[in-house]
């Protein structure tokens, strides 16, 4: 019964719940999926509309309301040596700041970056069974998963339960075979590639610095410093983001994390430097 | 009152009082300013901060926009305190000093914060069917140097507590500081201490306030206003 | 009578009560009330909400009792199995990670509890995991949680953090001055909080194994 204890690769859930018991359901007669690819299972009301329950339930209305903690300001983009990722690290449940210390990159392995933004829960637990199945097809392949298919098992997990309430906007990144890769995959099950992406409530005021610092041929330390920069103004005018700004750096041999430092020193000291004459 | 946030504290001392706000203007999560005025003067021994609706703060209390904030100068930080900066104090209220200034040549002498109190809650209750969207603090000394504050509700029910008084969107937590941090007979210096610390440190649990503080602490012998500098995030 | 009645699923009910958990340099302090109330009734004085798993973790649990005591039991029973198939404890931060995935396998009937578990990690050094209801979780040096938890959080991010604190070592605090804070703390919740009160219960979790202390609250 509990032999997900012994093989730490099926705990994330696979057919088993966390308690690891099996399902009926779970079992598959043909014997065609490998059951490590098998989704996870969630118990879920004896009610006629557990979907509509979960709404209500998260909803501003509940009487006994479950506010699910919310990420913000995420952002990553791709240039010459690579794919910088920076993020803030403030959690919110409505306007109470839950946490300053978030950390909304999630190492999937060493060569694998997703970002967090929306359901806290949502975006570290699907990564994290994402990671697992990345390290699947990585035994199974004798090579390593590309990004365009890890973040199109994430985008295809997420899928699944389209509409009973997940929320996640994340971005998957990596350098694999073909050279650095950038993907957005949310829960309404939109994938796509771009160069450029920022998600969250802060993006706007971000990608407002991205794009007007923005080119393909920056350095490493100009491109981390454009990154950081459009973090720290995010959160100066998003009241929903905040706390410490952490940037990687994604580069030919796997990621490297470069910094993580108080948002409020930086937004003093950018204050502080000398600005261009208005006149 | 998220729609603008905002937080608020008042607290006696011994022999003084002090009233404190965030600095921050904002429209829900779009911080738009960093130097908004929520606490005004009514005499030189009263004032008073409105938390709520921007937009009411305003039209009730200043029909002036607030000139830009005046040269910093830095002082000395004591040890186990914040940075802070000085300012001259730069607070009006056209609305109420018609009032106050009535009061003054109608009967004579200066307004007592209850009576000042008491004539902003009158104001309020006037439009007890849809008025203003405000929650007035009070803080000041009245002829006696005796200490006075008080808080109200958006119909101006008072409330006149022995220690403090806080509202704003940021009220749990400045409850929880207050609560724990304020004690009785705080003298001048100490009670601003306590009150920067509660405001600084209740904010930055609220996502829609702080920017930044402003306190003003008054005494018999004249205010001491500082602006506080807190996290811009 | 033609009209329809609409009966809303709603299994969840608020039993109130504060949690908070402080990690040391060695040590960790779980506390919690042990007010059980409903709206304004008290359903109990002494109800603990705080448990001591028998792995020298201490799991706080705070929202709806029910639920609470429900996850607990499930909690012990995986750490029974662990230690039948391991032949040992199973270690804090295994445990904070099993916890979040089996709240998670809730997620479309969470579990209306805030969880806090305290705990040793590997080095011997206090650890604090902070959860949200469907398995969000965060390794802190200090958390409060429950119906006065927004009072008591910036309270300890002044007096354990240390922050808007300038010219002080920034430092992990002794197990004494830690006690005092918690008092202080549920003191002050108390007095605001209708939902906490009548006694505060603190864990003091060392490698020697867990003490408990009990001490008084206000009962109005």
């Amino acid at each position: 019964m509990l032999d997900f204890l012994d093989n730490p690769a099926t705990l994330a859930g696979a057919n088993r719940d966390p308690d690891g018991d099996m399902h009926a359901a779970d079992f598959d007669p043909v014997g065609m999926a490998p059951t490590e690819f098998a989704h996870p299972t969630f118990s879920v009301p004896a009610i006629a509309d557990p979907v509509a329950f979960l709404k209500h339930q998260t909803g501003v209305d509940a009487k006994n309301r479950i506010k699910i903690q919310h990420g913000t300001t995420t952002l990553a983009f791709k240039f010459n040596h690579g794919v910088i990722v920076a993020v803030d690290s403030r959690a919110t449940g409505g306007s109470y700041i839950a946490s300053q210390t978030v950390k909304k990159v999630i190492e999937i392995n060493p060569y694998l970056l997703g970002t967090m933004a929306g359901g806290a829960a949502d975006c570290s637990y699907w990564e994290r069974e994402l990671g697992r199945r990345c390290r699947i097809y990585e035994l199974n392949n004798k090579e390593r998963i590309s990004v365009a298919a890890a973040s199109k098992l994430l985008a295809n997990m997420v899928y699944a339960y389209k509409g009973m309430g997940l929320s996640m906007g994340t971005m998957v990144t990596g350098w694999d075979k073909t050279g650095p890769q950038l993907y957005y995959v949310d829960s309404d099950g939109q994938r796509l590639k771009s160069d450029l992406f920022s998600v969250g409530s802060g993006s706007t005021y971000a990608y407002g610095v991205l794009d007007a610092g923005y080119k393909p041929d920056l350095t490493p330390e100009e491109a981390i410093d454009l990154g950081r920069r459009a973090i720290v103004h995010a959160t100066f005018r998003d009241a929903y983001s905040g706390g410490y700004v952490s940037v990687y750096h994604v580069k030919e041999n796997g990621w490297e994390f470069i910094s993580r430092t108080d948002v409020n020193d930086l937004i003093y000291q950018y204050q502080a430097e000398e600005k261009p004459s208005l006149v | 009152m998220e729609y603008n946030g905002g937080a608020i504290i008042a607290m006696k001392g011994k022999g003084c009082v002090a009233i404190a706000a965030d600095r921050r203007f904002g429209i829900q999560a779009l911080t738009l300013g960093t130097d908004f005025q929520k606490v005004f003067s009514a005499t030189d021994k009263i004032y008073f901060g409105l938390a709520g609706l921007a937009t009411d703060v305003q039209t009730l209390l200043s029909n002036r926009i607030p000139s830009p904030t005046p040269p910093f100068e830095f002082t000395s930080s004591r040890p186990i305190q914040s940075f802070f900066l000085k300012t001259k104090a730069d607070i009006c209220s056209e609305k109420f000093r018609m009032k106050v200034d009535m009061y003054h040549l109608r009967e004579e002498r200066e307004i007592s914060p209850k009576t000042f109190a008491h004539m902003v809650s009158s104001t309020l209750y006037e439009k007890r069917f849809g008025g203003y969207f405000v929650f007035p603090t009070v803080a000041g000394l009245d002829a006696n140097n005796e200490p006075y504050i008080c808080n109200m509700d958006g119909i101006g029910c008072i409330t006149t507590p022995n220690d403090f008084v806080v509202s704003g969107t940021a009220e749990n937590q400045l409850y929880g500081m207050c609560e724990s941090l304020w004690e009785p007979n705080l003298e001048p210096e100490d009670l601003f201490e306590t009150i920067s610390q509660a405001l600084l440190n209740g904010v930055d649990r609220d996502a829609i306030s702080g920017w930044g503080g402003i306190v003003h602490v008054i005494t018999p012998e004249g205010v001491i206003t500082r602006t506080l500098k807190g996290r811009m995030d | 009578m033609n009209g329809n009645i609409e009966h809303r699923f709603s299994p969840y009910t608020d039993n109130g009560g504060t949690t908070l958990a402080i990690a040391g340099e060695d040590f960790c302090v779980v506390a919690g009330d042990t007010r059980q109330s409903e709206g304004y009734l008290i359903n109990s004085r002494y109800s603990p909400k705080v448990y001591h798993l028998h792995n020298n973790t201490v799991l706080a649990t705070g929202g709806m009792h029910a639920d609470g005591v429900a996850l607990v039991k499930r909690i012990g029973q995986n750490l029974d199995w662990y230690v039948h198939k391991h032949d040992k404890d199973m270690s804090a931060q295994a445990l904070a990670q099993m916890l979040s995935t089996i709240l998670y396998s809730k997620r479309f009937f969470p579990y209306y509890v805030w969880n806090t578990l305290g705990g040793l990690d590997e080095n011997g050094k206090g650890c604090v995991f902070s959860y949200d209801p469907v398995g969000n979780f965060e390794k802190l040096h200090w958390s409060a949680s429950g119906s006065a938890g927004h009072l008591l959080q910036p309270f300890l991010d002044n007096q354990i953090g240390h922050k808007h604190q300038s010219n002080v070592e920034h430092h992990l605090l002794p197990l004494d001055k830690v006690l005092k804070i918690v008092k202080d703390a549920f003191n002050g919740a108390t007095e605001r909080d209708i939902y906490t009160g009548d006694f505060v219960e603190i864990f003091i979790i060392t490698k020697d194994g867990v003490k408990v202390e009990k001490h008084d609250l206000k009962k109005d």
